[in-house]
């Protein structure tokens, strides 16, 4: 939430530094820091008293999509604007399947025009790897990355054309584009939505093999080491396949990866009785692989937490399992549940969550990191930990429903400034 | 029992609720052998059977069932309707309910939809087979069945053989046998069988480590034509060699004295050779017979939420 307009914060703790400051944000950089009580404020200037409130950098999602087949493409960079700023995130890059999808530069250049009148937040789009997201043609590199995408992706589909995948990286490497995909061997979780478990016996539904995860992921990884193409591991779900982005990493080769805080936070158990919100893709797998996640995300082999925000319309998940769609939306509730199921029971650190959240993203797009000094691009929230967020139909603003924590409250509120 | 609305799953109900259909069937079927074969606890009352996926025998049977019970019958064939053209189960739904009806009786490919109309219709909802979920009507007629061979079902011990995977009636139909105190092994390929950590049951992988467990059914499960073409197993021929009731393992069968079961329609030749029909153990026709009475039983028990209105 860069401000535009000159601002005082004052009292704000700075959690990285353990002390209180105060800020003078001018012209949408920071033009004063110093030590809280340290700062005059002149009169007519607007000030926020920040007594009690942490001050962050707004947090960034790698992974977010912003289409909602019922509301026009201008509405949804507004609602996603809305619910990212009241979850503390200041920017997200916007998967490209959209409808029609970001394949070729016109489709951006008309999303952009969109985000540049309609948007709050920054929002970065993603380019698609196939043509259509078909997985066989190339789509016109250069010319994506001519409008601002950094990396290409077929947002979770796994091209059927190896070959093509391997020529991409090969041509795509060499313009500084980033390949973002999900580990997946399409032939072996086709028609699957859930882990091969015992909940998927229980409910009679086809499981997808952990296995086709961690054969993908190797598969990514092997071809962009053989083409020279950096590479971005997108929601792993399994320890398996976190330990061979880690042998990857080990290796010295440009493999960066994220992980879907959905994945550290619920088993295969949580789909209880065919409760739609917990459909997820890749699924909600093993304790054992929650566990490893969140230690993988703490040991840095997972570079980025995201929320795979997937807004859909509410009729959608009152249809069966086997035919909601997969997904739920994070970016309302993102800081607030970041805090409350990672921070607050120290599981994670505010250091490493700002990392994962906010520092690391950007680093892997190239985008400047909101700092506390001056000079820094002004780009903070302040978050209340003592205060209360309550997931009420009427909070959520991404003109969806489809969250577990509908009904439920968080800790922490977040004030956007 | 307590009144209940819909019949979704055997896990759903109660142990005395399985005991109380199961013994209220008894009662039906000794109905069906009476001159008037009608009673009317059911009249004025409406059932519509939604059958999404063919069926001869579950269709049949729950049609016979509810007009035994002197309920109006109405089917929905799904071949004919909108539901091809991409209409909802909710659109469907709500237009059949303009119909007023008190029960409906549902099939369809996907695991979970029975479970999605009884949360949008005040009329009771009985499962009739959802995908690889569960079949609870068959579940009882299964358990009606060995109780009717046996006297009792607890300390029996059941071998369900073959597509474990795709089966809603293995589900359920162990389920309920476990339930009732009887012991359950699943025997089949490992394509075709869930890991035991998943399924909770005892597998073999032989049929002569079967015979050894010294069980006292014979349970065969319908291998489906598409699993075929998709490689589960190689052929036919291989998969009733080694899966199936040959000849030869007939005669092992028939030593034993143990009973045959299969929830039909059988192919020949795959799950069970052609003499197995006739071996005088065979359920088959009187698991047919009972899903009648079982059916019935079901009805009578569920309570809908139309009557007050």
């Amino acid at each position: 939430m860069k401000s535009k307009s000159p601002l005082y914060v004052t009292g704000a703790r700075d959690i990285l530094a353990g002390e209180c400051v105060d800020l003078f944000l001018a012209d949408g950089a920071v033009a004063a820091v110093a030590p809280a009580g340290g700062m005059r404020v002149p009169q007519g200037v607007t000030a926020v008293n920040a007594m009690g409130k942490l001050i962050l950098p707004g947090l960034f999602d790698l992974h977010a999509r912003i289409g909602i087949t019922s509301k026009s493409l201008t509405d949804c960079v507004s609602c996603t604007s809305q619910a990212a700023r009241q979850g503390g995130v200041s920017g997200i890059q916007c998967m490209p399947d959209l409808s029609p999808p970001l394949d070729g530069a016109a489709q951006i250049a008309s999303l952009m025009e969109i985000v540049s009148c309609r948007s709050e937040i920054e929002i970065i789009p993603a380019g698609c790897l196939s043509r259509g997201m078909e997985g066989e043609q190339q789509a016109p590199y250069d010319s994506l990355r001519g409008k601002g995408v950094r990396m290409i992706t077929d947002a979770g589909r796994f091209p059927r054309n190896i070959l093509m995948l391997h020529r991409a990286m090969k041509y795509a490497g060499e313009l500084g584009l980033t390949f973002a995909l999900r580990g997946d061997v399409p032939a072996l979780t086709e028609k699957t939505c859930a882990h091969p478990s015992v909940t998927s016996y229980r409910l009679g539904l086809h499981g997808s093999p952990a296995c086709a995860e961690e054969i993908g992921i190797d598969t990514v990884i092997r071809l962009a080491a053989d083409a020279g193409a950096a590479v971005h591991i997108q929601t792993v779900s399994t320890g398996a396949g976190a330990s061979i982005i880690r042998r990857a990493k080990e290796a010295g080769q440009a493999v960066t990866a994220e992980a879907a805080l959905h994945h550290l936070l619920y088993t295969h158990e949580c789909m209880g009785d065919y409760d739609t919100n917990f459909k997820t893709l890749p699924p909600l797998r093993d304790p054992e692989d929650c566990a490893a996640l969140l230690e993988a995300v703490n040991n840095g082999v997972i570079d980025c937490l995201t929320g795979d925000h997937s807004p859909c319309i509410p009729f959608f998940k009152k249809q069966d399992f086997c035919s909601a769609p997969a997904g739920m939306i994070t970016l309302d509730t993102w800081l607030p549940a970041l805090y409350t199921f990672l921070v607050k029971d120290g599981r994670l650190s505010w250091k490493k969550l700002l990392e994962v959240c906010a520092f690391n993203p950007r680093r892997i797009l190239g985008l400047e990191i909101p700092e506390l000094k001056e000079g820094a691009p002004a780009d903070f929230v302040l978050f209340d930990p003592e205060g209360l967020t309550e997931v009420s139909p009427a909070f959520l603003k991404a003109g969806a429903l489809n969250t577990p924590l509908l009904g439920s409250r968080l800790s922490g509120r977040v004030y956007p400034l | 029992m307590n009144s209940r609305k819909d019949l979704l799953t055997i896990r759903a109900l109660s142990d005395e609720d399985i005991r109380t259909i199961l013994d209220s069937a008894s009662a039906m079927k000794e109905l069906l052998t009476k001159s008037v074969k009608k009673v009317p606890v059911l009249k004025g009352k409406s059932v519509l059977t939604l059958f999404y996926e063919p069926s001869t025998r579950t269709h049949s049977s729950f049609e016979v069932a509810a007009k035994r019970l002197s309920a109006d019958v109405t089917s929905f064939t799904v071949s004919q309707s909108s539901v091809v053209k991409g209409e909802s189960v909710h659109d469907t739904i709500d237009t059949l309910q303009a119909m007023k009806m008190d029960y409906i009786i549902v099939r369809h490919k996907n695991s979970g939809i029975p479970a999605v109309i009884a949360r949008h219709t005040r009329a009771s909802v009985v499962n009739a087979g959802d995908g690889a979920h569960a079949h609870p009507s068959q579940a009882f007629l299964d358990a009606f069945t060995i109780r009717e061979k046996y006297g009792s079902i607890a300390g029996r011990r059941v071998v369900i053989v073959g597509d474990i995977l795709h089966s809603r009636v293995a589900r359920s139909t162990s389920l309920i046998l476990k339930r009732l105190g009887a012991e359950v092994a699943y025997l089949g390929p490992g394509s075709l069988v869930p890991l035991e950590r998943h399924t909770g049951i005892p597998r073999f992988t032989h049929f002569d480590d079967a015979f050894s467990w010294r069980p006292d059914v014979i349970y065969l499960l319908r291998v489906q034509n598409e699993r075929m073409d998709s490689p589960f197993f190689p052929n036919a021929r291989e998969y009733h060699r080694v899966y199936g009731v040959t000849e030869e393992r007939l005669k092992r069968i028939s030593d034993l004295d143990l009973a045959i079961m299969h929830p039909g329609p059988v192919n020949r030749g795959v799950e069970l050779c052609d003499l197995a029909m006739e071996y005088r153990n065979c359920l088959v026709n009187k698991q047919v017979e009972n899903g009648v009475a079982a059916r019935m039983s079901i009805l009578y028990h569920l309570t809908p939420h139309t009557r007050q209105v």
